[in-house]
């Protein structure tokens, strides 16, 4: 019979809205203002459609979420290297990053002129990388993470999305926090080494 | 945007004589504070995608994140009725003439949103041979959306960013109320490969110092 999968569909959005205010009931105001309530609306097991009423409530993004990377430094309170970046400026990320957004220049010893491990320029292009991670993925350092900040939209590209090496750093501590397991995996797999 | 008492003596009418206590023109700014507030309420975006951002904006544009709430519901396919242009996705070059062309037919006041690597600055696609690396070459681009694709959380903060530049705006100086026509972009042509006409002259030059160049060295050699 023709038009079956019509009703069909049909039904699946009736039986949408009938839960959305079903629960309504259940929850009453609690489901709109309290944090339970927004867990609750926002898991999977939710009954019914809602709306994410973004600049006010966001949706937590899970672990592995990818936007643009940033680069591992030391915590400033960090007792033997305050502050110190993890990059040796080896230059694997920008050998794969398939767009070629990332930029480095090696640092130079400022008294013997020899090469050091420490980037002295890292940019990366924001309007170009394209959030694939194989940067973080290949980075022998476990130096450059991928972020979870996506509210980085600005007007102008070449002073505001052209990322240095000040912009990119971010504390350790930051990353053991949008990444908990992640990171403890990985400290796991230096410790052992 | 905050405004220091300088501001608000740029925005005094000079026709109309304001006591000095009064210097702080309070019925201009005022006008200022609610047609900022009218238009940025009410950006209607142009329906047009172009590739896999493309549907990611369709996702915001459903109910999960729902731009009504910003009065953005209202995807227009016409550029007469809309403010907004979201460039969303890859910028073929054969796709260039039309985006130019459409965006000469919006009416001014008229904004661009650059969403996802590919319209800001080439993206995935940066050196390839039929893609233009940045809208932005052609076409005037208000807002920047990094990503690849921006997540539906992270256009709609694209949105908020447009909304803050609109109402920074002051009526005495947007250009659309100046005097005189703005002038139309020049439509760039597709031949074997895209050709930007304010180029034309550059291209030119470019060319013939190039042949008569190789004719020198031919009769030389
Ligand atoms: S971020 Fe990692 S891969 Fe890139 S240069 Fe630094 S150490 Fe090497
Ligand atoms: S995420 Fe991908 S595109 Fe972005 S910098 Fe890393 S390797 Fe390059
Ligand atoms: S930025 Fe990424 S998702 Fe958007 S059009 Fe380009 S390739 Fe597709």
């Amino acid at each position: 019979m023709y038009g079956l999968g019509i009703i069909k569909g049909l039904g699946v959005t009736l039986k949408h809205l009938v839960e959305t205010y079903v629960d309504d009931f259940r929850w009453g105001v609690r489901r709109y203002t309290t944090d339970d309530g927004f867990v609750a609306r926002q898991s999977t097991d939710t009954r019914g459609i809602f709306t994410v009423q973004y600049p006010e409530e966001k949706l937590a993004v899970p672990e592995r979420f990818r936007y643009i990377p940033f680069l591992v430094v030391y915590d400033d309170d960090h007792p033997d290297h305050p502050g110190e970046i993890w990059c040796t400026s080896c230059g694997i990320c920008t050998k794969v990053c398939p767009p070629q957004c990332i930029w480095i220049m090696r640092g130079k010893h400022p008294e013997t002129g020899r090469p050091i491990p420490d980037p002295e320029y890292f940019y990366i292009d924001i309007d170009i990388c394209m959030n694939c991670g194989l940067c973080a993925e290949y980075c022998p350092f476990d130096a450059i993470k991928m972020d979870h900040d996506y509210e980085i939209a600005s007007y102008d590209r070449t002073t505001a999305h052209i990322f240095d090496k000040a912009k990119l750093s971010k504390p350790l501590s930051y990353w053991q926090k949008i990444a908990p397991s992640r990171a403890l995996e990985e400290h796991l797999a230096r410790e052992t080494k | 945007m905050t405004m220091t008492p300088d501001d608000y003596s740029d925005l005094n009418n000079p026709d109309i004589p304001i006591p000095d206590e009064l210097k702080s023109n309070i019925a201009i700014t005022t006008l200022d504070r609610i047609y900022n507030w009218s238009r940025a309420r009410s950006v209607w975006p142009l329906l047009f995608g172009l590739a896999c951002c493309a549907i990611e904006m369709i996702a915001t544009a459903a109910s999960r994140y729902d731009p009504a709430r910003f009065g953005m519901e209202v995807m227009r396919p016409s550029p007469r009725q809309c403010d907004l242009m979201i460039v969303s996705g890859t910028v073929t070059k054969k796709m260039v003439p039309q985006i130019v062309r459409l965006y000469n037919q919006m009416a001014e006041p008229r904004y661009v949103l650059a969403m996802g690597a590919c319209a800001s600055g080439g993206g995935p696609f940066k050196e390839g041979y039929n893609v233009v690396d940045g809208i932005d070459k052609f076409i005037p681009v208000d807002v920047y959306v990094p990503g690849c694709p921006p997540t539906p959380q992270a256009l709609l903060h694209g949105f908020i960013t447009l909304h803050k530049k609109i109402e920074g705006q002051s009526i005495m100086s947007v250009p659309w109320y100046k005097k005189g026509q703005s002038e139309a972009i020049p439509v760039p042509v597709l031949g074997p490969d895209l050709i930007d006409p304010r180029q034309g002259e550059l291209i030119q030059a470019a060319s013939e110092g190039e042949y008569s160049a190789q004719f020198e060295t031919d009769e030389n050699a």
